[in-house]
């Protein structure tokens, strides 16, 4: 057999640490056993030995090679299993896969991003790409919202970015607790209270679907053109390489031209938000 | 277009001596009907030739149900398929151009295709669903495999369809050049004849194209009539030539194993958190003709139904999709 790169072959990478992010998200820092790039947005298939894998964005910066960190809510059996994982153990990597954020287009423009839940992970990644270009952006405007305060993703991030030139967070969250005196109400919420250049911005939105729909319904209500609506879609996958036909989304594999796409090319797509 | 011809008795010597280098697999006539098997010294004489159709699809020779696609073995023997229609050779366009394409490659598929002669039979009868000619596809191959063989009584005919297949009938040190006239006349006439068959039987079909839009246009009524015999037993996708979705299950080891799977079972696109756009079942069953006849058309240059008609044989709830088209198109 000719020698080639067997494109279904994981990359072993050793767990270093595990970070509880809420009582639902964990993010593994992952050092891979060779060389590792991705560009932001794209995903990876993170696999538990001999149980099973499945596709992350990575939620670190795509300009740190030494180390990857992926942010995972446990939600279904190879989640959960992740989740017990404890560093030394080694895992599976397979990608980088698929079309990510084209950040080149951002330039010299706002980024209004919308982010709801752990949709935070992938827009983790694309902020700290923005911050590496922050020179050739104008603004970039993060509105996140969680279901509660406890189930908020990277707390400190919110502060940073409020201390980095050209970068502004928001927060609100579905229910309140104690000591949350921030806003309360959906995420869609906080576009009402950022100020904008709306002829010189593109949105990001990036969440649960129920969150994307709204999200996007909201910026087209904005005034949003549709090509400049970008949305990171979520199936099931499993091959990652356009091939398995599991993530089929109309004439899309969402795996290989996504999991990034304008609204404006999957919005006559059925069921884009399931 | 070349055509050789050998003597029947000379071809089926040829055979036998192939079989010291070839892994040889070829359609067979049995009681059960026409299958493939594996050629041994004892079912040469049994290599059916001039008929429609292998009960199998050519796919199952280069896509297997299960493997392991991290330590699997490359093919040790090469290999010899006599026997494929030409409906099973253009599916396996479709799967080359997902299979093969520039940026993941996938080795193993290539390694067995690599190693593959192809020779295809040419169809001069047709099988009760055969439809190929609804899609734009001849009952016979005279490019995609390497070799085309026909029967013309105590002859074999060879049409040479490609440089491996040229390079192939040069182990046959008892072939010639055909040139008698009549016999190319008479293949040329079968042709015809099966053609004219097939157009006949399937009359008031709509092409590959048309049937794309009047599925994408049909009401959930139609999809729900025809699939409340369904079964989601996946038959028609694992029998179909160009059906080739799969799952990758996890061994310990970090190996894979890659197994074919369908849009037809439940779940094929459940998510962990439980969403499953395809849970309803009339919603699966409509899938499978969208992905076929609208989507892949939108993606890929290759037809995704080759009219081979093996879904409606393999239906367990006697589901018929050109009932369904013919229904659509009134």
């Amino acid at each position: 057999m000719t020698s080639v790169k067997n494109i279904y072959k994981p990359l072993k990478a050793k767990l270093t640490e595990v970070i509880d992010e809420s009582p639902l998200i964990k993010t593994f820092v992952l050092i891979p056993e060779e060389e590792f790039s991705f560009g932001t947005g794209q995903f990876i298939e993170l696999s538990v030995d001999g149980i099973g894998e499945a596709p992350f964005t990575p939620s670190s910066s795509p300009h740190v090679s030494d180390k990857l960190e992926v942010t995972v809510m446990k939600t279904g059996y190879v989640t959960e299993i992740m989740h017990n994982l404890k560093p030394g153990a080694y895992m599976g990597i397979r990608g980088p896969y698929g079309r990510g954020y084209p950040v080149e287009k951002f330039f010299g423009k706002e980024v209004i991003i919308l982010g709801g839940g752990c949709g935070l992970a992938p827009i983790r990644s694309l902020l700290y790409a923005l911050e590496h270009i922050k020179d050739k952006l104008e603004k970039v405007i993060l509105c996140y919202g969680s279901k509660t305060p406890s189930d908020c993703v990277y707390k400190p991030l919110f502060n940073r970015l409020n201390n980095t030139e050209k970068f502004e967070a928001y927060r609100t969250v579905d229910r309140s607790d104690e000591e949350w005196d921030g806003p309360v109400g959906v995420v869609t919420t906080l576009l009402n209270k950022i100020r904008f250049d709306l002829k010189n911005s593109v949105a990001v939105v990036c969440g649960p679907p129920i969150m994307m729909k709204f999200g996007t319904i909201k910026f087209l209500e904005m005034g949003f053109r549709e090509e400049e609506i970008y949305l990171s879609m979520e199936k099931n996958m499993s091959c990652g390489l356009g091939k398995c036909g599991h993530c089929m989304m109309g004439e899309y594999f969402v795996c290989k031209d996504g999991p990034v796409f304008t609204y404006n090319e999957i919005k006559d797509t059925p069921n884009i938000w399931s | 277009m070349q055509y050789l011809s050998i003597i029947k008795e000379e071809w089926d010597k040829a055979i036998e001596q192939l079989l010291l280098s070839y892994t040889i697999f070829a359609s067979v006539e049995s009681e059960f009907g026409i299958d493939y098997e594996i050629v041994n010294p004892a079912n040469i004489g049994k290599i059916s030739y001039n008929k429609a159709k292998p009960a199998t699809s050519l796919k199952t020779f280069f896509l297997p149900v299960k493997e392991n696609v991290t330590s699997g073995a490359s093919m040790k023997k090469q290999r010899v398929i006599i026997g494929a229609p030409n409906c099973d050779i253009q599916g396996l366009k479709i799967l080359d151009e997902i299979y093969l394409d520039k940026e993941f490659s996938d080795i193993y598929y290539r390694d067995r295709r690599e190693n593959t002669v192809l020779i295809s039979i040419d169809c001069l009868e047709k099988q009760e669903h055969c439809h190929c000619t609804s899609y734009g596809i001849k009952p016979w191959s005279d490019s995609d495999s390497d070799l085309a063989v026909i029967r013309n009584g105590d002859l074999i005919i060879l049409r040479v369809n490609t440089p491996r297949g040229q390079e192939f009938t040069n182990q046959f040190s008892v072939v010639h050049e055909l040139r008698d006239e009549n016999i190319i006349s008479e293949i040329e006439a079968g042709h015809k004849k099966a053609e004219s068959l097939l157009n006949e039987s399937n009359k008031g079909l709509p092409n590959y194209k048309e049937t794309g839009a009047i599925i994408k246009n049909a009401g959930r009524e139609i999809w729900k009539k025809y699939s409340a015999n369904c079964v989601s037993c996946g038959a028609c996708a694992t029998i179909c030539p160009t059906c080739s979705c799969f799952l990758l299950v996890d061994k310990p080891g970090f190996e894979k194993i890659k197994q074919l799977d369908a849009c037809q079972y439940p779940g094929f696109q459940r998510v962990a958190g439980g969403e499953d756009t395809l849970h309803e079942l009339p919603e699966r069953f409509r899938n499978r003709y969208m992905c076929k006849y609208v989507w892949k058309p939108e993606k890929f240059t290759s037809i995704a139904c080759t009219g081979c008609g093996r879904c409606i044989e393999a239906c367990i709830g006697k589901i018929n999709k050109n009932e369904l088209f013919l229904e659509l198109a009134t």
